[in-house]
């Protein structure tokens, strides 16, 4: 039921447009890449779909991470421009419910993202790389692979910025706060294992890298406990909220 | 019988105490008048009573229920509407009321009900951002009155409303009690009104109950202690001047 609410309080924000724009975007990326210098990317040795990865998914998950951002400002403005929470906050469900409902859109949104961007991937390396003829069962365990990678990856930033926004009443705090994070986290070495399981920091590794590096499992493990701890972060700052107002 | 009751209940930002020491004691299926100058605590109360602001000591009982171990059965009891109107702007007036309906578990003609009760019926397909202050004002009266809740809690239910509009959601709080079989406390700045609609008042100055008790009580307490008794508004003034008085020489 909470997941249903959730989803009519974004009526007419404007959420699905900007994560399709978004998507898009992002996705316009690789292919103008392809498009305008395929040699650069041709010429190189090793698989076409992680050479790719490599070379376009840095900006694609910048992109994705704004996405997310607004995403989260967005939700949350919604319940604090006309005092839609504090309704919210005297009606009979749980405080944790409303949050949980809005990580669940969110996680949605961003797995729909991440999978229209590694499909259009997938797509550029058979498209532009004619010796590169995988079967089937190789191209989706890649596909299906990377779409769970990225997404598990980007998770737990997602999480986080929903809990800034929800602590903001000011959507352009949480905006303002959410752009500075993304800056600041971007130039983190991503060769450095622990700044890179950071959030804002953990979207921009790829699977082919965390594979090379024995971290898959290491980073699915990490990102998994981030989005707990940021889950019991937002329901103590519910519980202390109701002790300082 | 008394459907809220609060003992000791006192709220204390840092150094500065919003409610002390209250003892309230409001009345199944009346309609309790909760008065007091900008300041004296009543939101603070009302806000305490549906668990947005925790109590920093004391307790209260909502129709035998306690906070914070029974909050959302008592959430389920009580309809409220603080301080301001609370919607969500993006979503049309029926829409708002669909979202509450839908967590109350109630049926889908108690949107309608709640529509024409508050005279929204004509405007519930317009966005409530583009509602007028009264329209907004009527909206957040809605969401507290939909499914007839047996307690209703309203912090200046007409603010923003015109002389009409006063006269109209009165008549309906007043109402309220023999229609529904619900109680009502209501606080509000506009003494008279709370003289025109209330069966008990509370008076409320710096946190603290000056008074409680029937307009009856309330006038024969004055005229006691040497009060105007001519009408709520002079006895109310008189009231705070001398608390105050009080709290100056103590200070």
């Amino acid at each position: 039921m909470i997941l249903n609410l959730e989803i009519k309080k974004l009526k007419r924000t404007g959420y699905l447009p900007a994560f399709l724009g978004g998507a898009l975007l992002a996705s316009a990326f690789p292919l103008a890449n392809m498009l305008f210098r395929p040699e650069t990317f041709t010429a190189m040795p090793g698989n076409p779909f992680d050479i790719l990865m490599d070379a376009n998914w840095q900006m694609m998950a910048m992109l994705n991470t704004l996405v997310s951002i607004c995403g989260a400002c967005m939700m949350y403005h919604t319940e604090y421009a006309d005092h839609g929470a504090q309704k919210m906050d005297v009606l009979p469900i749980h405080a944790g419910s409303t949050f949980l409902g809005k990580s669940v859109i969110a996680a949605f949104m961003l797995a729909m993202v991440t999978a229209v961007e590694v499909l259009i991937l997938a797509g550029c390396a058979l498209h532009w790389f004619p010796d590169y003829r995988p079967d089937t069962a190789e191209l989706l365990k890649n596909i299906l692979g990377s779409i769970l990678f990225q997404w598990t990856a980007s998770l737990p930033t997602v999480v986080l910025m929903l809990v800034i926004a929800s602590a903001c009443k000011n959507m352009w705090v949480s905006l303002g706060t959410g752009v500075i994070l993304v800056f600041t986290l971007f130039i983190f070495p991503q060769d450095n294992v622990v700044l890179s399981l950071f959030p804002f920091s953990s979207p921009y590794q790829t699977l082919a890298t965390a594979a090379e590096n024995d971290r898959i499992f290491l980073f699915l493990g990490v990102c998994a406990a981030e989005i707990l701890v940021f889950g019991v972060l937002e329901l103590i700052y519910q519980k202390l909220r109701r002790c300082v107002e | 019988m008394n459907i809220i009751e609060t003992k000791n209940l006192t709220k204390t930002y840092g150094d500065f105490t919003a409610v002390s020491h209250l003892n309230l004691h409001i009345r199944k299926g009346s309609v309790y008048g909760f008065l007091g100058p900008n300041g004296a605590g009543k939101s603070t109360t009302m806000k305490m009573f549906l668990g947005l602001t925790r109590p920093t000591q004391g307790s209260f009982r909502i129709d035998g229920k306690t906070y914070p171990s029974d909050r959302v059965s008592i959430l389920k009891e009580v309809g409220s509407f603080i301080e301001a109107p609370a919607f969500y702007g993006n979503l049309t007036g029926e829409e708002n009321l669909d979202i509450i309906r839908r967590i109350l578990g109630l049926p889908k003609s108690s949107v309608r009900d709640a529509l024409e009760l508050v005279g929204l019926s004509q405007s519930r397909k317009r966005l409530a951002k583009k509602y007028s202050l009264g329209m907004k004002q009527r909206l957040g009266l809605a969401g507290a009155l939909i499914g007839r809740p047996p307690i209703l809690i309203l912090d200046e239910p007409t603010n923003g409303l015109d002389p009409a509009g006063i006269h109209e959601i009165r008549t309906l709080i007043k109402s309220l009690p023999r229609q529904f079989d619900c109680t009502v406390l209501v606080s509000s700045h506009l003494l008279s009104e709370v003289e025109l609609m209330a069966d008990d008042i509370g008076i409320l100055n710096h946190g603290r109950l000056l008074f409680e008790g029937t307009m009856d009580d309330l006038k024969s307490s004055a005229h006691d202690a040497g009060f105007p008794t001519d009408n709520l508004e002079e006895t109310f003034l008189a009231m705070i001047d001398e608390d105050n008085r009080k709290r100056g020489g103590r200070a």
